[in-house]
């Protein structure tokens, strides 16, 4: 059975550039992971999530080496509409992706082109309503609504698609702290609901970290890091170095083992960090 | 309230219940009507009738204030055209002179005549307009089998006309923000700085057209409509149903467009002959 996602040794490198916007990167995606892809600006984590949906080469001129696979399949050698079957994309600028003029002709615009017969669309277009709570909003274009909901529409565009794999680059770069947890609810829910296979590009770890099953770091072009999240985040003086800020419950005990006052673990959520504390505290008291 | 493409209409709007094909079917046909009407107390009638209809809409009526600015130096500009720079005409019938300009009986008539022609068939479009939504359509050119290629093109277009528009918003804000606002400056001055303002449009577009294209692409979209190589299906037509009403409507319209060419060339009707407010004019400035 071929991998779902399978990257060989691939470099892609713009054409009229000095040096590659992705270089030597081998990746196995299995089906029903969610991986959070981290790094700088500029380190290659968009072109990777459009190498993956063929967006690349298809779109852009380049040189390529190397194979990006889906299902065994090099995404290039796929027809039109056949590849989208398999893998989805959401973009960070919800507004520029819209397609259609109301919230429910941008949701079912995706399935149409996929010539999905109408129950079969109608059926589907109920799941992703109840998913990304959009009913209120489906008569009104997508434009005029607020930065949160138009994400929430632009996933459910690509949800409704069904998609094996879904890409979601920055989703929440534009969005408020109460609409990231939104998208993020929607995503947990997917992943327990629905197994799907999940990569986010994403800068805000404080949501990705509780959902992710495995983390990579891109620095350059090239993969810098790529483990399980709970691994990934012990190497934080890699992090650091790199520019990523983990978040502030993994820095504060970072700081308190640096110093001598805590040796193990880092917890990745502010939850942990708290019963951390509280046992030590609690071992220190007895 | 529900946005239009011409303002708003209640969603209690008894317009709502008519088929998008019969108003645009009503738009192109009605709006023919003035062409074959010559005397203008019967064009005067139609827009009456418009005004009708738009008020049984529920439209809101200030919307169409605007237009009054509009209809007025549209009938100066015609009757200077036709008037006082209408050339000199021995075999017509000349009113007056104005410091050396020749007024003619006939140049005031035609005047009139193609005033009162162009105003209701801009009333028809207003009409359309203030009562029908982008949806409404695309769905009228999809009702009448108009090819996927057409339809979506003419979406996109009126998509894409709304994003520039508030690209241009963006552009002129960000200029302001830094200082450079053309408000009360002289024509000459705004027309010269301009570039200000078309350079980082024509920038946004560009990059605004890759991220609607990669949008298009992701989501499977072929100009064919056959992405996956089967028939798109056409899922927002389903809301809409051809009532007996629409077709009784249709008829109505379709026949009025007969009855009117009938009377017109078999009975002379609608004729300058039997203008009574022809006459009237005439004999005032006689």
């Amino acid at each position: 059975m071929p991998e779902l996602v399978e990257i060989d040794n691939y470099t892609w490198q713009y054409l009229n550039t000095d040096r590659p916007a992705l270089q030597d990167i081998t990746l196995t995606l299995k089906e029903g992971s969610f991986v959070g892809v981290i790094g700088p600006n500029g380190s290659g984590k968009t072109s990777l999530a459009y190498s993956i949906d063929g967006l690349i080469p298809g779109q852009y001129h380049g040189i390529k080496q190397g194979a990006v696979k889906i299902l065994g399949r090099e995404v290039e050698t796929y027809p039109r509409g056949e590849l989208q079957r398999q893998v989805g994309v959401v973009f960070s600028d919800p507004e520029s992706q819209f397609t259609a003029m109301t919230v429910e002709d941008e949701l079912v615009f995706g399935m149409e082109n996929l010539g999905m017969s109408i129950p079969e669309i109608r059926e589907r277009l109920e799941w992703v309503l109840d998913l990304t709570d959009l009913g209120p909003l489906l008569n009104k274009p997508p434009y005029e609504i607020s930065g949160g909901q138009k994400q929430r529409v632009a996933l459910a565009a690509v949800l409704a698609m069904t998609p094996k794999v879904t890409i979601l680059d920055e989703p929440t770069s534009m969005l408020d702290p109460m609409s990231r947890r939104r998208v993020f609810d929607v995503l947990a829910r997917l992943k327990s609901e629905q197994k799907n296979t999940i990569i986010v590009i994403e800068h805000s770890l404080e949501n990705l970290i509780p959902l992710a099953d495995r983390m990579i770091l891109l620095s350059e072009g090239q993969i810098a890091l790529d483990d399980e999240t709970e691994a990934f985040f012990q190497n934080i003086d890699l992090l650091l170095e790199k520019g990523i800020s983990p978040p502030g419950a993994m820095r504060f005990f970072h700081e308190l083992s640096r110093a001598g006052f805590y040796q193990g673990g880092f917890p990745l959520t502010v939850e942990e960090g708290y019963n951390k504390i509280k046992k030590l505290l609690q071992g220190d008291q007895a | 309230m529900n946005k239009t493409l011409l303002g708003y209409v209640p969603n209690e709007s008894p317009i709502y219940a008519i088929h998008p094909f019969v108003k645009l079917f009503f738009l192109l046909v009605v709006s023919l009507f003035p062409l074959f009407v010559s005397a203008p107390e019967w064009n005067i009638l139609l827009i009456l009738i418009i005004f009708a209809l738009m008020w049984y809409s529920r439209v809101n009526m200030k919307t169409v204030r605007i237009y009054i600015p509009v209809a007025i130096s549209m009938g100066t500009i015609i009757l200077l055209s036709y008037t006082v720079l209408g050339g000199i005409h021995p075999e017509y019938q000349l009113l007056f002179r104005i410091v050396g300009v020749h007024i003619y009986w006939e140049r005031v008539r035609d005047a009139v005549v193609v005033y009162f022609r162009i105003l209701p068939m801009i009333m028809t479009m207003v009409f359309f307009l203030t009562t029908s939504r982008e949806r409404d359509l695309i769905v009228a050119m999809c009702s009448i089998r108009a090819p996927f290629v057409v339809t979506y093109v003419f979406a996109m277009a009126l998509r894409s006309a709304g994003m520039v528009l508030e690209d241009f918003q963006i552009v002129r804000q960000a200029e302001q923000a830094r200082g450079f606002d053309s408000a009360g400056k002289s024509l000459i001055y705004k027309i010269r700085k301009y570039v200000m303002y078309m350079i980082p449009l024509f920038a946004l577009s560009l990059r605004r057209s890759e991220e609607f294209t990669n949008a298009l692409v992701a989501r499977g979209y072929a100009f064919t409509g056959e992405a996956s190589r089967v028939k798109r299906a056409n899922y927002i037509l389903t809301h809409y149903h051809f009532s007996t009403v629409d077709i009784i409507l249709t008829a109505i319209i379709g026949l009025s467009f007969v009855v009117l060419l009938v009377l017109r060339y078999g009975f002379n009707y609608f004729s300058l002959e039997d203008s009574w407010i022809m006459d009237w004019l005439r004999q005032i400035l006689s």
